[in-house]
């Protein structure tokens, strides 16, 4: 084991034993404010089993992916493709970007009221936002991916004939593919905080309606679970995303480097 | 890619897609397709924007909520440029810091800023201190991480020399270190405060009693989406003015030492 | 066929009056597989010439044909190897030399015999399956000339291939070069700054003044290294030996010489 995970090991450990410390055996901290470790796993058992805020963990856990991947998936079907058209055609970028520099500076979630008004507390609203907020980043990564292709290299393509889709499919997006991913990764990273901040304002199912009602009812156990789930979960879906990446692109030496 | 366009076809076809956009959006509007209450025009919103100005909702004039809203988002921002920088740079010198405090940053990065809101309402209430503690969530990693990046990825060349120098160490952090790891400080407190500021704008959806994002929600609850979008803009304006004034405070600095590209 | 024509070619980069006048009054005629070399001072236009023939830029006065037809777009007729080898990183070998087959609708058994022979003429068999990265500098600029050769192009353009290749790999390809051009010769326009280079592979060599460049002067290499029969001499260094080479080097450095001068002047 190398000296950064031992002393990682070490650290959480020790944190572990503080919070334990400093809410249960000292009681420093009381327990409305933070939960003791022997609180927040019975808000697990709890959330788990009987159910909490209109359903189980599972329920939840399961709506909240749901959202996320929906939304997610509908922001890169639409983002990719405009940020290849974006970064090929000079054309389509002076007339697409000043609606981009508009709409840009407005945060994703200074949508979530307005998503509301139109289409009510449900799912459509929640993919809605979900959506805007993970499309942006796709579009501009995607744009610079496609800008930094070396230039002999699409010149190389022109002297090869190439006939305009087999461009785009096997010059254009393999190019870009690199930056590509970042902006895929800011895009699930933002479609997270998206769905929790659009959950909290007010949901029926998920685990921000999780934090949201736990909050309400003055129950720091069920928050902290709920807390857990989303940043589990974030990870999760990080990884795969991290996996398909390592996968498409095990060409770049630059992206295994990165992977360490 | 495809050959340059000039200057002047940039900017005609920059006109014409901001004119094809709120001509559409005005159109739609208009048309009916779209129920007024839903779809303002342009111009509708334009209007509202202008009375909120002066005429108070929800207990403020659009301009006193904005101000109320930077104001906690100064207060956050400061404190976590004020705690992250020095924490990243000391990060990026020592590496037993690094290793004991990393796990806990990796540990908590998959938590979304917003996801603290629950335990910022149960401690601070409406207070003030909850979105300050939200926009810190969110402005704090970066002031870290760049701070750290800049501090860490110090070429050390420069460290070489200036030990083959004689330099004491205290004058080699102060002189050679903190400078060196500016720009990239500079570049991660932009990252920051759009960070932060979209923090706050999640935060006064949920727990606040002034505020654009409470402006906005109070709109939503009264079904005036004239309001909620003058929210929108305002919100976007502010936005738009930190970040290209941050912008500009990263190219003076970055042009004084030459690393401009 | 790849008869090269350059008819009273300007280019000039930026608006017609005021940009940067890279080529003037260029008039040059290639015939069909000569083996030609552009050497000049740096920014004397040379990559420009090239790029003229490759489709990539066009001209602004005159005009630049290739076998009586002009030049308006590139293509794989006329193939071109980049100094930065311009591989696909993200295909093998293998596929990097198959796409350009595949654009001229090759069917495919056709094209695994012609990417066998390549591969067996570069001596890149063993590495078919190999990505870029995997590869040092000079294998990959072998892959690229492959992916060049293998198009069986009427004209092949080389942009300092071998810049960005050490020293020892750059004399190696050299020599492979000459094997592969008298194997299987076509029309060649290729760009260097390195002159004994020049005068090792070319047929002909032009000599470009600085910007606006200009053609000063035109070599001909050809009918004294058949008269002093330098292909009988397998090794570069002998060859690079002879009075003659030698004197056809120093002839060229002279000339760049006084162009060079002239900067300064």
């Amino acid at each position: 084991m190398s000296r950064r995970v031992a002393i990682g090991f070490v650290t959480i450990l020790i944190v572990g034993l503080i919070w334990l410390m400093v809410t249960s055996v000292f009681g420093v901290i009381p327990s409305g404010r933070f939960p003791s470790p022997a609180e927040t796993w019975s808000a697990l058992i709890h959330v788990s089993g009987r159910g909490y805020g209109g359903g189980d963990l599972l329920l939840h856990a399961y709506n909240s992916l749901r959202l996320v991947v929906m939304g997610f998936v509908f922001a890169i079907i639409t983002g990719v493709p405009l940020g290849l058209l974006m970064g090929w055609s000079r054309r389509a970028e002076a007339l697409i970007n000043p609606v981009f520099l508009i709409i840009r500076p407005i945060p994703p979630l200074a949508w979530i009221p307005l998503a509301i008004l139109w289409l009510g507390l449900g799912d459509a609203a929640k993919i809605l936002v979900i959506w805007f907020a993970a499309f942006v980043p796709s579009v501009i990564n995607t744009f610079a991916g496609v800008r930094n292709i070396d230039r002999p290299v699409i010149e190389a393509a022109y002297m090869l004939g190439m006939p305009r889709m087999r461009f785009v499919t096997e010059v254009l997006v393999p190019g870009a593919s690199p930056m590509m991913f970042t902006g895929l990764r800011l895009s699930l990273q933002a479609s997270w905080t998206t769905l929790v901040a659009a959950e909290l304002v007010g949901a029926f199912y998920g685990l921000g309606r999780v934090l949201n009602v736990a909050q309400q009812d003055l129950y720091p156990g069920m928050i902290l679970v709920g807390m857990g789930a989303v940043a589990i979960l974030g990870w999760a879906t990080t990884r795969a995303l991290g996996m398909a990446e390592a996968r498409v692109m095990s060409w770049n030496t630059a992206a295994l480097a990165a992977k360490g | 890619m495809n050959k340059r366009i000039s200057f002047r076809q940039s900017v005609l076809l920059g006109f014409g897609g901001l004119i094809l956009f709120i001509g559409l959006w005005h159109g739609l509007a208009i048309s009916g397709l779209v129920p007024r209450v839903f779809l303002p025009s342009p111009l509708e919103v334009y209007d509202r924007f202008t009375t909120l100005m002066e005429r108070r909702f929800a207990g403020a004039t659009l301009l006193g909520h904005m101000l109320a809203s930077f104001e906690r988002f100064a207060y956050g921002f400061i404190l976590a440029a004020v705690v992250g920088i020095p924490l990243g740079l000391l990060m990026g010198w020592y590496r037993l810091l690094d290793e004991i405090v990393s796990p806990l940053f990796d540990a908590l990065r998959f938590v979304a800023p917003i996801a603290w809101v629950p335990f910022a309402a149960l401690w601070f209430g409406t207070g003030i201190g909850g979105p300050i503690m939200i926009i810190f969530a969110g402005a704090f990693p970066p002031c870290v991480i760049n701070a750290y990046r800049g501090a860490k990825f110090v070429d050390p060349r420069l460290i070489e020399a200036a030990n083959m120098l004689g330099t004491p160490s205290h004058r080699v952090i102060r002189e050679v270190l903190v400078p060196s790891s500016v720009p990239s400080i500079i570049s991660g407190l932009r990252v920051s405060a759009g960070l932060g500021w979209q923090s706050l704008v999640g935060a006064e959806l949920i727990v606040a009693s002034a505020g654009v994002g409470y402006l906005m929600v109070q709109g939503q609850a009264n079904i005036s989406t004239t309001t909620v979008m003058s929210g929108m803009v305002a919100i976007g304006l502010v936005g738009l003015a930190l970040d290209s004034s941050l912008r500009l405070a990263e190219r003076v600095i970055l042009r004084k030492r030459g690393l401009e590209n | 066929m790849g008869v090269i024509q350059f008819k009273n070619v300007g280019k000039v980069f930026g608006p017609k009056e005021s940009g940067f006048v890279a080529l003037k009054d260029i008039n040059l005629e290639i015939a069909d597989k000569e083996f030609v070399a552009i050497v000049g001072p740096s920014g004397c236009g040379k990559t420009t010439c090239l790029r003229l023939v490759a489709g990539f830029d066009n001209p602004t006065d005159g005009a630049v044909m290739v076998d009586g037809t002009p030049i308006k777009r590139p293509g794989p007729n006329r193939a071109v190897v980049f100094q930065q080898f311009a591989l696909f990183p993200w295909k093998s070998v293998y596929d990097n030399i198959d796409i350009g087959l595949r654009n001229l609708s090759v069917p495919k058994a056709e094209r695994q015999s012609r990417i066998a022979a390549i591969l067996n003429l570069m001596n890149l068999e063993p590495y078919a399956e190999h990505f870029p990265h995997q590869l040092s500098g000079g294998m990959q600029q072998r892959v690229a000339i492959a992916r060049a050769y293998v198009l069986d192009p009427d004209v092949l353009l080389m942009d300092e291939p071998f810049g960005a290749l050490d020293a020892q790999t750059r004399v190696v390809m050299q020599e492979e070069l000459v094997r592969l051009a008298r194997k299987n010769p076509r029309t060649v326009l290729f760009i260097t700054h390195a002159v004994e280079e020049a005068v090792y592979l070319a047929d002909r060599v032009v000599i470009m003044t600085r910007a606006p460049g200009r053609i000063k002067e035109v070599l001909d290499i050809a009918s004294i290294r058949k008269a002093e029969d330098w292909d009988s001499h397998e090794k570069i260094e002998d060859v690079m030996d002879l009075e003659s080479f030698v004197h056809l080097r120093t002839q060229i450095w002279r000339s760049l010489r006084e162009e060079k001068a002239d900067q300064h002047a």
